[in-house]
């Protein structure tokens, strides 16, 4: 085999134009103007009878689905616990409670969500009966939701006081349960929080004792169970003012329901969560 | 170039090895001189030039004086010490060889590695950045980069790791038995080895060993050599203590390192050693010819480049996308490692060696030892093989083929397994000859072979001799008893004057006194000492007729190449020799002439058996045998003509003269297929001269060639842009067997050095090895394309996730660590697998593959496997995706655009589309499931992509589904490591995978199935419409 040798450059300059558009055979990039067409018909045929079957076996796979409930529950057997207000970076509340422009996005944030707990809203929810599963007839197209009012929430539910305690130094933070389908907590669930440092900080719960009510139990999906709301802890934290300025890290779980996770491993979210305060003046 | 082919057994996946080019640049230069010359036959007349050798020139007491030794009593132990010191060991310095350490860099970092160093790169800057800003799974990126520096070094590992074993088997394979040397020294005779033989030595050697040293004859008793490895003469050569000739080469009185003493016995001193000796020059001049790279290591190069290509084109596309999508840089950053992983098929450089050492080993139990994995399927895309005669084309002994008595000729059986000889053997003429030929003959087999069939045991005599031996033992059975029986009185044996052999016996018969003259020898020498011969076991007077009628008998088995004996006899009467009558060979005092002539005998080396079905094979092959041989031409010929070089029905420009009975010049050279080329001729020809008997002849022969005239042809044929397999024996062979695409030295009958330059070793020495090899080569040539189309298929399914990923924003479809899984687990078994299928057609029954045109990797084969294939793949996968997430409550159109809160690692409730909240680890569990899924779709349709990828052509149903048992093998290990992966190791988070609900396995079986139907469709059409434009753009 001979060696291959170097081609100049302006040769191979001239290779690609000749590849590019090859004025003696007609042909652009290696084919004639009636092979590209021909190629391009083909893919397009190809494709379009590709598109046709992802299209028809998705859809296939669509009609199985039920539209009320998800097929498969397994992968949150347990729920989360998450805050609100959500901090835009990780889970920390910075503020001043002096500076109102601090806070007013924890405000508008709570207000914005607490909007659906109005009584206004919950016209057509009933009250249920405290502390029981509330279970609902498998024929029920439309299933009820229980009330779930504001004033639950105290000094937190935002009627008394418009800034959730911001301003005062107060502030409070929502903790909720994440919705899981069909979920029945057992026991007498109730969020627990507390400060990584003793002392640093004075714990208010809303309701008493961050008590979760089973009638909330169970959810019916979203389709379903349109007006359900979910059932909301409030916690009030009262900074020491020695601790003010400091990092204040509050952790809270869900306690007392053996059928609710709050230990797990890898998720440090599944029936529990911590955040950070750090308040100035 | 100083690349040793000894020392590079691996494939040469990475094109870019070109590391040792400086290290004889010098010498290449040298060499570069010497075949630049227009007159072919200055190589040698410089070789010869370069001797300043004048110690054949000087006398004994000279001699004594230069070396400072003694010619009775050799040197001291003493001083031989110290020149041994200064001169180093007698033996050829081997080949340089690269440092173990560069070799191992350059697996490091040849083809792919280089593009997955980058990403393992710019995985750990990845790792830098987050960990600087605090990013929890920071650390994803730096395990990865440390899988993918891992993938690298153990996929390096392995390369190296091949080529060093088989650097071992060629180790074993050339260690050979050290050799002892019989030296003087201190005036005593004594053994040392061969390496430890100095300058001023003498050394005594007798027949059947091989010069230690160059050696200067001081005494020598009817002393032969076996010059051919070096000068490619086949005739033993006389070697005497006279000078005779000015150049060193020619005289006689000087014996070459490493040719052998056939006959005789000599003493000479020690006047070059080790590298300093003839053939040692030459052998560095051998290791001057540059090495070209191999057509496969093009090939895969070229393959490299494209995948390359297309792996950085669209990472850069993508980065570019994704940057003016607003996605942070280090965000686009870690897409671009994603899509070089997915792009890079990173198992598949291991699995071409592999399947090129699987076939190697299939190679070496057919005979054909390959040095050099490449030249594994060199040998399949093989144009033209310039082929030896001797040995390689004819069995290499000397074998009586045809008679001629009672004025008919007979054909005796030339096979190489004879047990019997069928031609009519009542006739008493064939007894009187039978009787000359087992009595007139010195030749003896040694004893102690009585079970050893007879055409394999041993004899003591020259090539005629044995020839006759073997041929009476045949037919008569018993020589030695028969020659027991009629006891020898006096013996005149062959000389070169008397151009005859004579012997006097007893008869068997007792009642029978007279004595038996039997003579045999060159036939027109025989014919003028008889007067009468024997028809029909009657005496009749050999009248101008017969002898006329000899004549033609002569000339027509000297036709065929053979050489002939003439055989006669005289029973002498009783009277005038009495039973005691004293015979003197000196005197002569019998008749010697009036003879009664009996027959003729011609005997040749006959091809092996074998050959003929081989030449005809290359021949539907495509391929051109050439016949390179130091013979003569007519010898040549007839061969070339009884082993189908040269077919029946092909002329020669002389043959066609003589037919039409015109001179040579008139005939129109296209008219004549065949040629048969003398050197002498060859020696005068210009380059163009010889390009146009390349070109014009498609039957050619080289007679009365040296094997540096072999190079001239190799350089010829390449010019002709062939890929050329040469073989050799000889030392001088080694520039040609280098200089070839593929060099094939003979197993028995090479030289070390031949061995050294070949890329194969043809352990038989038979040519009809070579023709199984390039089947082989063939074949894996087209089960290496049919490896990587499978092999590329898959890495479309890989890559699509991670596009759709980054343009819908979905969560992401699969993960790096999970496309390794499959690029290293899954897929590795079945492409090997591929290398076992069996050819779809008569593979021998096309051209050889050009070059440039065929490559391994073509337009075709990527677009069906790209664009065709691997997107029918990733619809189905994407399908298994979708159905995971739907099922889990996360429907399709909730999924596009969800990205960015999907990732948040501080979102701990996204809704899904039920109205269900999930945290971070959830949703990334579900990731995981989807990557299982995803990842098990993959595997299942590649299944039907091992299933498809079985032909190119065929439907399956022609090719058979049982007949590969190993790509069962290969799909069963498919599935066992997709179903370990996912519910053995599913619960190591690490590797992503969760056990996946069985229903899951089968939904991209549609899709496996399509892609099965579709390629039978595809085949179909290509079988029904040979040319049509789906034939040219489908197949691959």
């Amino acid at each position: 085999m001979s060696k291959e040798e170097k081609k100049p450059f302006s040769q191979t300059m001239a290779e690609w134009r000749q590849f590019v558009y090859n004025p003696r055979s007609g042909e652009f990039l290696g084919r004639t103007a009636k092979s590209w067409g021909l190629i391009l018909l083909f893919y397009l045929v190809f494709y379009g009878f590709l598109a046709a079957l992802f299209t028809f076996t998705m859809w296939v796979m669509l009609q199985t689905l039920s539209g009320d409930i998800p097929k498969y529950r397994d992968r949150i057997s347990s729920p989360g616990l998450m805050i609100s207000p959500k901090p835009d970076t990780a889970l920390e509340f910075y503020f001043n409670k002096s500076d109102s422009k601090s806070y007013t996005e924890y405000v508008s944030t709570l207000k914005q969500f607490l909007k659906s707990y109005d009584d206004s809203k919950q016209s057509k929810n009933i009250a249920c009966t405290a502390g029981k599963l509330f279970e609902q007839n498998e024929d029920r197209a439309v299933k009820q939701a229980c009330q779930f009012n504001r004033t639950k929430l105290g000094s937190c539910s935002g009627v008394e006081d418009d800034t959730f305690g911001y301003a005062k130094g107060t502030p409070c933070v929502l903790v909720k349960m994440n919705r899981i389908i069909g979920l029945k907590p057992e026991g007498e669930p109730h969020i627990q929080c507390s400060p990584r440092e003793e002392g640093k900080v004075q714990i208010t719960y809303f309701p008493d004792g961050g008590m979760i009510d089973l009638m909330y139990f169970p959810y019916y999906g979203k389709k379903l169970h349109a007006d359900y709301l979910q059932p909301l802890v409030a916690v009030q934290l009262a900074i020491n003012s020695s601790s003010t300025k400091e990092d204040v890290t509050i952790e809270c779980k869900i306690m007392g329901s053996p059928n609710l996770k709050n230990e797990d491993d890898r998720d440090k979210f599944l029936g529990r969560i911590s955040f950070k305060v750090q308040m100035s003046e | 170039m100083g690349k040793k082919r000894s020392d590079i057994y691996s494939v040469e996946i990475h094109g870019t090895q070109d590391l040792e080019k400086t290290d004889k640049e010098d010498e290449e230069e040298k060499y570069k001189n010497l075949k630049g010359n227009k007159k072919k036959s200055k190589k040698t007349d410089d070789l010869k030039k370069e001797l300043d050798l004048d110690d054949h020139k000087l006398s004994k007491e000279e001699l004594e004086e230069k070396y400072t030794t003694s010619i009775s009593k050799g040197l001291t132990s003493a001083r031989a010490a110290e020149i041994l010191a200064r001169d180093g060991p007698n033996a050829l310095t081997p080949p340089k060889s690269t440092p173990e350490i560069i070799k191992f860099l350059k697996q490091m970092v040849g083809g792919f590695s280089i593009l997955l160093w980058v990403g393992a790169l710019l995985c750990w800057i990845a790792f830098g950045i987050q960990i600087a800003q605090g990013v929890a799974s920071a650390f994803d990126n730096l395990y990865l980069g440390v899988v993918l520096a891992l993938v690298v070094i153990l996929t390096g590992i392995f390369a190296y790791y091949q080529e060093a074993k088989s650097t071992n088997i060629m180790a074993s394979f050339s260690k050979m038995i050290p050799q002892q040397a019989l030296v003087i020294r201190d005036g005593e005779k004594k053994e040392v080895p061969a390496e430890q033989l100095v300058v001023g030595d003498m050394v005594e050697i007798k027949g059947g060993d091989r010069i230690p040293a160059d050696i200067r004859l001081i005494f020598a008793q009817g002393c032969k050599v076996d010059n051919s490895s070096l000068t490619g003469e086949s005739e033993p050569q006389s070697r005497s203590c006279d000078f005779t000739h000015e150049n060193p080469l020619e005289t006689k009185n000087i014996a070459f390192y490493s040719t052998t003493c056939l006959e005789g016995t000599a003493t000479g001193m020690v006047i070059s050693t080790g590298d300093h000796t003839i053939i040692g020059r030459i052998a560095s001049l051998a290791s001057g010819v540059g090495n070209e790279k191999t057509p496969i290591a093009i090939e895969i190069e070229h393959f490299v480049h494209i995948v390359a290509g297309v792996a950085v084109s669209i990472g850069v596309l993508f980065f570019i996308i994704a940057v003016s999508m607003k996605y942070k840089v280090l965000d686009s950053i870690i897409f671009l490692i994603g899509i070089i992983v997915a792009n890079v098929p990173e198992g598949l450089l291991a699995t071409v060696t592999v399947s090129l050492s699987l076939t190697a080993k299939r190679m070496a139990k057919k005979n054909c030892l390959v040095k050099n994995l490449e030249a594994v399927e060199t040998l399949g895309s093989t144009s033209i093989i310039c082929s030896d005669k001797t040995g390689t084309l004819t069995q290499n002994r000397m074998t009586v083929a045809h008679l001629w008595f009672d004025d008919q000729i007979y054909s005796a059986d030339t096979s190489e397994e004879q047990t019997t000889q069928s031609f009519d053997q009542s006739s008493q003429s064939w007894a009187a000859l039978s009787k000359i030929v087992t009595l007139c003959n010195r030749a003896e087999f040694k004893p102690g072979q009585e079970n050893v069939p007879i055409m394999k045991r041993v004899v003591v005599g020259d090539a005629s001799e044995t020839a006759l031996l073997k041929f009476a033992e045949v037919i008569l059975g018993d020589v030695m008893g028969i020659r027991k029986r009629n006891r020898k009185l006096a013996e005149i044996p062959f000389n070169s004057t008397n151009k005859f052999q004579l012997s006097i016996h007893e008869t068997e018969d007792p009642n029978d006194k007279r004595f038996l003259l039997v003579m045999k020898g060159a036939p027109e020498r025989i014919l003028e000492r008889c007067s009468t011969i024997m028809i029909n076991g009657e005496e009749q007077p050999l009248d101008r007729e017969r002898a006329e009628a000899f004549q033609t008998a002569y000339m027509e088995l000297g036709g065929l190449g053979e050489r002939v004996l003439g055989f006669c006899h005289l029973y002498l009467p009783e009277d005038e020799f009495p039973d005691t009558y004293p015979f003197d060979t000196d005197s002569m005092n019998f008749p010697t002439s009036n003879l009664c002539f009996v027959g003729l005998l011609s005997m040749i080396d006959p091809p092996r058996s074998t050959v003929p079905d081989a030449v005809s094979k290359c021949r539907s092959a495509g391929i051109k045998v050439i016949m390179v041989t130091g013979d003569h031409p007519i010898t040549a010929k007839a061969i070339a003509k009884s082993v189908g070089i040269i077919s029946a029905t092909s002329e020669t420009v002389e043959d066609i003269a003589k037919r039409l009975n015109i001179p040579v010049e008139q005939v129109n050279k296209q008219d004549a297929r065949a040629a048969v080329i003398n050197g002498m001729e060859l020696k005068d020809m210009t380059t163009e001269q010889l390009d146009e008997i390349l070109i014009n002849h498609s039957e050619i022969v080289f007679a009365r060639t040296s094997p540096q005239q072999k190079l001239i042809i190799v350089e010829g044929c390449q010019r002709q842009d062939a890929v050329v397999a040469v073989t050799g024996d000889g030392v001088n062979d080694s520039p040609a067997l280098k200089k070839a695409d593929i060099g094939i030295a003979m197993g028995i009958a090479g030289s070390d050095a031949a061995k050294n330059a070949a890329d194969m070793i043809l352990l038989d020495d038979n040519f009809a090895s070579i023709v199984t090899g390039v089947e082989e080569g063939r074949l894996i040539f087209d089960n290496l394309k049919k490896t990587i189309a499978y092999t590329l298929t898959k890495n479309i399914a890989e890559l699509c996730p991670f596009l759709i990923y980054i343009i819908a924003s979905i969560p992401l479809p699969i993960g790096t660590i999970t496309i390794l899984f499959i690029d290293l687990g899954t897929d590795i078994i079945p492409s090997v697998a591929l290398a076992y299928e069996k050819a779809e057609s008569d593979i021998m029954n096309r051209r050889p593959r050009h070059k440039k045109k065929d490559r391994l990797v073509n337009e075709q084969l990527a677009v069906y496997s790209y664009l065709q294939i691997g997107i029918l793949q990733s619809v189905g996968a994407f399908l298994a995706y979708f159905t995971v997430y739907a099922e889990q409550g996360w429907l399709p159109n909730t999924l596009l655009g969800l990205r960015v809160n999907w990732e948040d690692d501080y979102y701990n409730d996204i809704e899904d589309s039920y109205g269900q909240e999930w945290t971070r680890y959830q949703r990334t569990y579900l990731q995981w499931s989807g990557y299982t899924a995803f990842f098990v779709s993959i595997t299942i349709q590649q299944v039907a992509d091992l299933i498809i990828r079985k032909t190119r052509r065929n439907s399956l149903f022609q090719q058979g589904l049982l007949r590969n048992k190993v790509i069962w093998l290969g799909i069963f290990s498919q599935i066992a490591i997709a179903l370990i992966l996912c519910y053995g190791l599913g619960s190591v988070t690490a590797l992503n995978f969760t056990p996946l609900r069985v229903q899951y396995w089968f939904v991209a079986m549609p899709y496996a199935i399509l892609i099965w139907v579709y390629d039978e469709i595809r085949k179909l059409f290509i079988r029904q419409y040979p040319g049509s434009w789906w034939d040219k753009n489908m197949y691959y």
